[in-house]
């Protein structure tokens, strides 16, 4: 593997349904370090299953895919690869209603071995860094979907991860809503220096990316 | 947050379900509770009714098909005590007497007063009676209670005015709810003179109570036959054994119907947060701690259910021995083995209703349950 990639995926192949669905058909893509990198495409395109793949929600069935130095395929329990490399923004934010701001955003720290001082000075620390410090005890209900996705944000980068994997972060935002959603992650990708990588239906936020890949029907396109 | 906190405040996301399931529970629980404190009342009761002091040996009118009331010549009294291995004996006469507004006969005994100690009766708050006295009566704590009469009140018992000298306790609840005068007393006014119920014996300390009863038995072919303490006593435990066996019959009825409450609401609860799951699991939650969790929060449950249960046991014992007098005279008795017990088997259902949501949530694939909408 290349020192300076964080991602390594060869020829990479995943179907569904028996062989019938090819949601991936031979994916080549190296991301390096630091990098931010989009991934647009029309649904259905496989643009979503690469980025399980990256965040080993899900397991290829061919290829060969290496995240973080870890190959992920012949490493069977990955919950600790997610816990300490990845972190998820997803399109909807998918907090825990029961629980406050605070709570939810250190609900990863759990997996690690962290004292309740640590979680509380770092999910703070973050909440501060997505401008939420005077929320932290609100329930996620009382938030507007921007603050929700913000949230969202804190909590993927809670454990330090090395790659930060959104998908659709600011498809359920309104496009004002989406920009600043857009620019607190591109910011933390800079200042935490993390591997951003995004897929989006939006040209104009594929712009904003350092490079733009193009996936159609399971394949990189460009 | 910890994590256990965390498996405390979550069962309680779904108020109404929760509670439903809770009350569930709780009734199985409250009615182990209850059905332990009563036999365990009744128990305690059998068990004074063996404590030393008393006689071993009751001296029964064989054939008389009248288990407690026969009628034998008081000069047997006498006799008997000459009996090899024989320390003592007392002449009983047993009556029911109506008593004025009290709802059940009183259960009244006559017996010498140097002879109480056989009938376990060693000392009663006041005096007790003498021998010979004409308006006498020593009343059980029970009886005292239920007929709202102390040391000093009057009694009326066959038309005539008792004095009451004395309360007596023997922890038997059939005694407690009785009465004891006089012998000479009892069969002036029941006119058996000379004629008793039933022979107390006592036997002396190196003697063998199966080896006295068959002298006795023996001495008197066809007129007496004997039935010892133990004898008796193993007659009542057989008949709360069969309680006992009822008592787990419903703890097992009350896993299974506890379990199966578990289940479903725990499969509901793991069913609405499909995706909070993969969440989870995306953050990089271990299986196990899933597993933990659900399984976890399936056993606060339970034991919620186990505290609401014992105390609606408790209560319900209270409630039913206050208002029914068929049952006043049972003392329930509040072992810690109750209590293991009905946590015990909360803890039980927990486990077994949680386990298998708990492994199917920790077993969901996190890209499936993320879709889940």
């Amino acid at each position: 593997m290349n020192e300076e990639n964080i991602i390594e995926i060869k020829n990479l192949k995943k179907s569904y349904d028996h062989g019938k669905i090819k949601a991936l058909n031979g994916i080549d893509l190296n991301v390096q370090k630091g990098e931010f990198v989009s991934i647009m495409g029309p649904s259905g395109s496989g643009k979503s299953t690469l980025l399980n793949m990256i965040g080993a929600l899900d397991k290829a069935d061919e290829g060969y895919i290496n995240v973080a130095g870890i190959d992920l395929i012949e490493t069977n329990d990955l919950s600790e690869f997610r816990s300490k490399e990845i972190g998820f923004v997803f399109q909807l934010h998918n907090l825990i209603p029961n629980l406050t701001v605070l709570e939810n955003v250190q609900i990863p720290m759990y997996e690690g071995s962290y004292t309740s001082k640590k979680m509380d000075k770092r999910a703070k620390e973050l909440l501060k860094l997505v401008g939420l410090e005077d929320k932290i005890d609100q329930m996620p209900t009382k938030l507007s979907g921007g603050e929700r996705q913000r949230v969202a944000i804190a909590r993927a980068l809670v454990n330090h991860p090395s790659i930060i994997l959104a998908d659709e972060p600011t498809g359920s935002l309104d496009s004002k809503t989406g920009d600043v959603i857009l620019g607190i992650l591109k910011d933390l990708h800079k200042k935490e220096n993390v591997t951003l990588v995004m897929v989006t239906h939006e040209p104009y936020v594929a712009e904003m990316a350092d490079r733009k890949i193009k996936v159609l029907d399971g394949t990189v396109a460009e | 947050m910890s994590y256990f906190s965390l498996i405390l405040k979550n069962p309680f996301r779904n108020r109404t379900r929760t509670s439903l399931a809770i009350v569930g529970i709780a009734i199985g629980i409250a009615t182990i509770v209850a059905l332990g404190l009563i036999t365990g009342g009744l128990k305690a009761s059998t068990e004074t009714t063996l404590k030393a002091g008393g006689a071993e040996i009751t001296v029964l009118q064989n054939n008389s098909g009248q288990f407690m009331n026969g009628r034998i010549d008081e000069n047997r009294v006498d006799e008997i005590k000459e009996i090899s291995g024989v320390k003592d004996t007392a002449g009983i006469l047993r009556a029911q007497v109506e008593v004025p507004g009290a709802d059940f006969p009183l259960s009244l005994t006559g017996i010498k007063v140097e002879k109480l100690i056989l009938a376990n009766i060693d000392s009663v708050t006041g005096t007790k009676f003498s021998n010979g006295s004409q308006n006498e009566v020593i009343i059980g704590k029970t009886a005292s209670e239920t007929l709202n009469k102390g040391v000093g009140d009057t009694i009326a018992l066959f038309g005539k005015n008792f004095k009451i000298t004395g309360i007596f306790e023997t922890g038997s609840f059939i005694q407690d709810a009785g009465a004891y005068m006089s012998l000479d007393t009892l069969q002036n006014l029941t006119s058996r003179e000379g004629e008793v119920s039933m022979i107390y014996v006592k036997i002396t300390d190196d003697a063998n109570i199966t080896q006295v009863s068959k002298r006795i038995e023996d001495a008197y072919p066809n007129e007496l036959t004997t039935t010892t303490a133990m004898a008796q006593a193993s007659r009542i435990n057989t008949g709360l054994s069969a309680i006992d066996t009822a008592t787990w019959a419903i703890s097992l009825l009350a896993i299974i119907i506890g379990g199966i409450g578990v289940i479903n609401t725990m499969i509901m609860s793991v069913y609405e947060r499909t995706r909070e799951i993969g969440v989870l699991k995306a953050v990089g939650w271990k299986g196990r701690r899933i597993l933990g969790m659900i399984l976890g929060e399936a056993i606060v449950l339970t034991l919620i259910a186990g505290v609401v249960g014992t105390v609606m046991g408790i209560i319900a014992v209270e409630v039913l021995l206050s208002i029914s007098p068929t049952t006043s005279f049972i003392e329930p008795v509040f072992s810690m083995d109750i209590f293991i017990r009905a946590f015990g088997i909360a803890f039980l259902v927990g486990v077994i209703g949680g386990l298998y949501p708990a492994y199917r949530a920790s077993k969901l694939a996190p890209t499936e349950a993320l879709r889940y909408e």
